[in-house]
């Protein structure tokens, strides 16, 4: 029936050559030197003197340059990301010792609520950099830096320890480079872990990009051109077709980013993946598919291999090459490592001191005023998550039952949880007061509005991923309706809705900091929590409060980790896991 | 057998058709008519992907046919036949319930009171063979008991039709013989209320143990081919000379299933063209499952009976055959009855140097115009090669019965060893082996 049809279109493919592979190549060729002229734009932005106040331009043409500006920084922090993963992920995993330090920090750091730390940041890198930009760029790379690194760390980590030992001996047999070891062993088993944390690391990052480029303290404005600053000043000058345009900018930036780069990423890291017969089906991309008919490309590929042999033909005729360099003496490194070590003990020293001055001048009365604000945000933060339990478990298990719905959403949800939160609060806080609603509770919904996807998109996953066999014996049994549900889906689903909600809490806390305290509409709404305590701190540069606040804030959160997650994942694993 | 009540349930003029993974249209059934009778104990029985489990889910209404009839008592079925029950393969028991809880699903949705539901639990566990292991999860069952959980839970509410989908081929040999004397132990008693059994296996010795009736199922698309009735006494022992005769006269059946004796017609030499041969689908079976068939036929003098080679080869039967099929299409063996015979080219291949081999394989490829297809297309190309998604839909247009993917990856692994075809999987490019076609002649 449809077999003519499809004749005819595979032959016009099989052409030899057509108007769209000549249009990839050209498509190649500019994208190149688009990147060039980037780079060049980048570096006078960079460079620029540092002025009291960024004027931010709410025409819509400026928008595209002030959302490459954002994108940049973006893929800086991630760049920077990948890097510390790169190195700190290779180190804790070889190194015992190093092991025994670097964990607790990264679980730490996984925890803490990074927008805390925004004040400080800022002001030091100023500080550091006080005529040019510079500082402040770096600023906003290292802050969403420290929102994105942990669970990509975590993941190569946990990779590179799952890497078999008889690898490594192979590698050591054969006398393997530490370099080639890396590209042909450790690479090749973390690169799927690494890509899909990549992916939600980059997503996160985006909430802090808009907070930070539009951060202002006291009466200093510490405001970057970007997308963030944009959407800011269009809210203070309540102008909404400005807001509109702003959101059209960032969603624009976040599907081409999910499109051009990590599609093609993920279709790539497919070719690690360890055979487990054809059981799902491969990712695709548009763009890979669209380089795999560019001419160019084929040809530049298959020069390259060609090289490559060549270069390896040449290096068998000229004998085996003498072992790498022997490694240094063991008396330089171990004295690397003692001097490595005296200055984080004292760097840890000063910082404690430093924290200690800051915190006895916190008066008694302020602790439990902190003490009670923590009970508010916790209390808002559980509301805020059963809120998004409430709807996200029915609908994930819905759409997850349908094959063709869950494969069709899962990309949309993904994008929709990389738009930063913080652009929509305006919009959703005007509703629900329009709705009656008290700021309070509007609050914790703007703490989920972000983090609420993370709990939908796992609870598809899981629902997806519930065995065809299950299913048919609950139909066999008719075992239907609510009772399916509790026996079958609630279950099957259990570990990967606590995945969601770990990532979803974690948000919730740190989104408190900017959805405690929101200036809508020239007023200043607030309520009642550790967050809104944290933005008056800075607001006034009450520093020991604000470093009290943080301080209280990262405590609770480590707390909540190690007693109702662990225990929480620790159930999932043992009862509720799949793996029969 | 039409002046006899209605049959439990029955399929007439059933088809199915599924989309593959690309969206193409496959039959899986195609004209089907099967009934299962009140008191009996019948075995489907074909080779894995000829349909027959989708064939039961139809019957007891979990998929619905594309097109056909399906009835319970003579009457149109609705939603899942009201007196059925089944045993997964996979055991299919929920993690998280216990042995107790995973039994009471079987009685979901029928309204006893509490004491006799716990009653009938109870009673159908210690009838397993599994009292005392009420409060276990599957997790720390054994695969045996694990099945007879899955037992349990099928015949705790005392179904009509107890369907049994592969229910052993995931546990050891000697676990297997044990739950089929079982099973026919409480289908026999009488006590479950259990009336009929559907078992659908792709194993000869398991039908001829447990079925009254045997029915032989076709691959591609899956049709009912024979029908064999099985009148053996109770006990069935496999050592028994009629035991195995009955296992030879349903080899014979399948065998004639699936490796007519007529050789496919050749295809007219086209005038001014070289005649090229059919263009035919490939068996599913690699080049070292063909060498290894082509080894032990060598080692037993040339010729062996296809039922020797089965059980020496330790393959299940529709393995055996789509390998000696496979190897028939490239003439290295012959097929006269359920015989299996070496050709000259068989075993020339088997003589023949490691670095010889790919060379004589090639050279029964090239008279498959399947081969030659695939690789004139790649020659006529500027670069000798072409994406892999261009060959199957190729594939897919020609053999629109068969599972394309496979077929693709049975072409690059036969190809791949002839030194004909080259196939980068990550870029999906298939290419000629070395680059160019004179090359590979050279």
């Amino acid at each position: 029936m449809t077999s003519v049809a499809a004749g005819a279109a595979s032959s016009r493919r099989a052409g030899p050559s057509t108007l769209a592979v000549r249009a990839i190549d050209l498509l190649l060729l500019g994208v190149l030197g688009a990147s060039v002229a980037g780079v060049v734009a980048l570096a006078e932005q960079w460079g620029a003197p540092l002025r009291e106040a960024v004027p931010i331009d709410l025409s819509p043409s400026a928008l595209p340059g002030y959302t490459l500006l954002s994108l940049s920084r973006g893929l800086a922090a991630y760049g920077l990301s990948l890097a510390f993963t790169l190195v700190v992920g290779t180190l804790a995993a070889r190194s015992r010792r190093a092991e025994r330090v670097l964990i607790p920090m990264l679980d730490i750091g996984q925890g803490i609520p990074v927008l805390g730390f925004l004040p400080g940041l800022v002001l030091g890198m100023v500080a550091l950099f006080p005529r040019t930009n510079v500082g402040l760029e770096l600023a906003c790379v290292v802050m969403i830096f420290t929102g994105q690194v942990w669970n990509m760390a975590f993941s190569f980590y946990g990779s590179l320890k799952a890497v078999p030992t008889e690898m490594y001996e192979v590698a050591r047999l054969h006398g393997f480079s530490r370099w080639k070891t890396f590209r042909t062993v450790e690479l090749p088993s973390a690169v799927i872990g690494l890509v899909w944390n990549s992916m939600m690391s980059m997503a996160g990052g985006w909430f802090f990009l808009t907070v930070n480029e539009a951060f202002v303290l006291g009466g200093r404005d510490f405001r970057l051109p970007g997308v963030g600053s944009y959407m800011a000043v269009a809210i203070e000058r309540g102008d909404t077709r400005a807001m509109v345009w702003a959101v059209v900018a960032m969603t624009v930036m976040i599907v081409a980013v999910d499109q051009l780069l990590w599609r093609p990423l993920v279709v790539w890291s497919q070719k690690f993946r360890v055979e487990e017969t054809g059981s799902g089906e491969a990712p695709t991309s548009w763009v890979v598919s669209l380089l795999g008919r560019s001419r160019l490309l084929r040809r530049i590929r298959r020069s390259l291999r060609r090289a490559r042999e060549e270069a390896r033909a040449r290096a068998a005729a000229r004998g085996a090459l003498p072992g790498a360099g022997a490694s240094r003496s063991g008396v330089l490194r171990a004295s690397a490592a003692l001097l490595g070590g005296v200055l984080a003990a004292a760097a840890a020293l000063w910082g404690m001191l430093r924290l200690g001055g800051l915190l006895v001048r916190v008066p008694v009365r302020e602790w439990g005023v902190l003490g009670l604000a923590l009970g508010a945000t916790a209390l808002r933060a559980a509301g805020a998550l059963a809120l998004a339990v409430l709807w996200t478990v029915p609908v994930g298990i819905l759409l997850g039952r349908s094959r063709t719905w869950s494969r069709r959403l899962q990309p949309v949800i993904q994008i929709v949880a990389s738009f930063p939160a913080p652009m929509l609060y305006p919009l959703v806080t005007a509703a629900l007061l329009f709705a009656g609603a008290p700021f309070g509770g509007i609050a914790a919904v703007l703490m989920v509005l972000g983090a609420q996807w993370y709990v939908l998109f796992n609870v598809l996953a899981g629902a997806s991923a519930i065995p065809g066999d299950l299913g048919e014996a609950a139909d066999v049994y008719r075992v239907s309706g609510f009772r399916r549900f509790l026996t079958l889906d609630l279950p099957a689903v259990f570990p990967f809705l606590v995945t969601g909600l770990v990532t979803a809490a974690g948000g919730a806390w740190n989104a408190s900091i900017v959805a405690e305290t929101l200036v809508f509409r020239g007023r200043e709404l607030t309520t009642f929590g550790l967050g809104s305590l944290i933005t008056r701190a800075t607001h006034d540069g009450n520093f020991p409060l604000l470093a009290a606040g943080v301080l209280t804030m990262s405590l609770a959160l480590v707390l909540l980790n190690r007693t109702v997650w662990r225990r929480l994942y620790r159930l999932a694993a043992t009862r509720y896991a799949l793996n029969r | 057998m039409s002046a006899a009540p209605p049959a439990i349930a029955a399929v007439s003029g059933v088809r199915k058709t599924f989309l593959d993974e690309s969206g193409r249209e496959r039959v899986i059934l195609e004209g089907v008519d099967f009934e299962v009778r009140k008191g009996e104990v019948v075995a489907v029985l074909g080779p894995s992907g000829c349909g027959k489990s989708t064939l039961l889910r139809i019957l007891i209404g979990l998929i619905a046919p594309t097109a056909g009839r399906v009835l319970a008592h003579g009457l149109p079925l609705s939603g899942i036949h009201a007196g059925a029950a089944l045993v997964f393969q996979s055991f299919a028991l929920f993690p998280w319930l216990s042995v107790e809880e995973n039994v009471r699903i079987g009685l979901t949705g029928r309204d006893l009171p509490e004491a006799d539901a716990a009653a009938r639990v109870h009673d159908v566990i210690a009838r397993v063979g599994l009292s005392g292991h009420e409060r276990a999860t599957p997790k720390e069952l054994s695969g045996g008991m694990k099945q007879r959980v899955g037992i349990a839970r099928a015949l705790v509410s005392g179904p009509e039709l107890l369907c049994m989908d592969e229910p052993f081929s995931a546990l050891d040999v000697m676990t297997a013989e044990l739950l089929r004397a079982e099973v026919y132990r409480l289908w026999s008693d009488g006590d479950t209320g259990l009336s009929s059994v559907l078992l659908v296996t792709h194993l000869i010795e398991e039908a001829v143990t447990l079925a009254d009736r045997i029915v032989v199922l076709g691959a591609n698309p899956g049709t009912v081919r024979r029908e064999i009735p099985n009148t053996l006494p109770h006990p069935r022992e496999p050592r028994n000379p009629e035991f195995l005769r009955m296992v030879e006269k349903i080899h014979d059946a399948v065998t004639g299933v699936h490796l007519p004796e007529e050789a496919p017609a050749p295809a007219p030499a086209l005038p001014g063209r070289v005649a090229i041969g059919p263009f035919v689908p490939l068996p599913p079976a690699t080049v070292g499952e063909m060498l290894g068939l082509l080894e032990i036929l060598a080692d037993h003098g040339g010729e062996m009976d296809l039922f020797d080679v089965d059980a020496l080869t330790e393959w299940d039967f529709g393995r055996t055959i789509a390998v000696v099929k496979a190897a028939e299409l490239l003439d290295l063996v012959d097929t006269p009855k359920n015989r299996v015979l070496l050709t000259d080219p068989g075993r020339a291949l088997v003589a023949a140097a490691p670095r010889e081999k790919p060379l004589l394989f090639r050279r029964q490829l090239l008279g498959l115009g399947t081969f030659v297809t695939v690789v004139r297309a790649l020659a006529r190309r500027e670069d000798a090669s072409v994406r892999g998604e261009e060959v199957r839909d190729m594939l897919a247009e020609r053999l629109p019965n068969e599972a394309t993917s496979v077929l693709f990856e049975t072409l690059v692994n036969w190809g791949r060893f002839a030194q004909l075809l080259d196939y980068d999987a990550p870029g999906d490019e298939l290419a000629l082996f070395g680059g160019r076609a004179g090359d590979a002649d050279a």
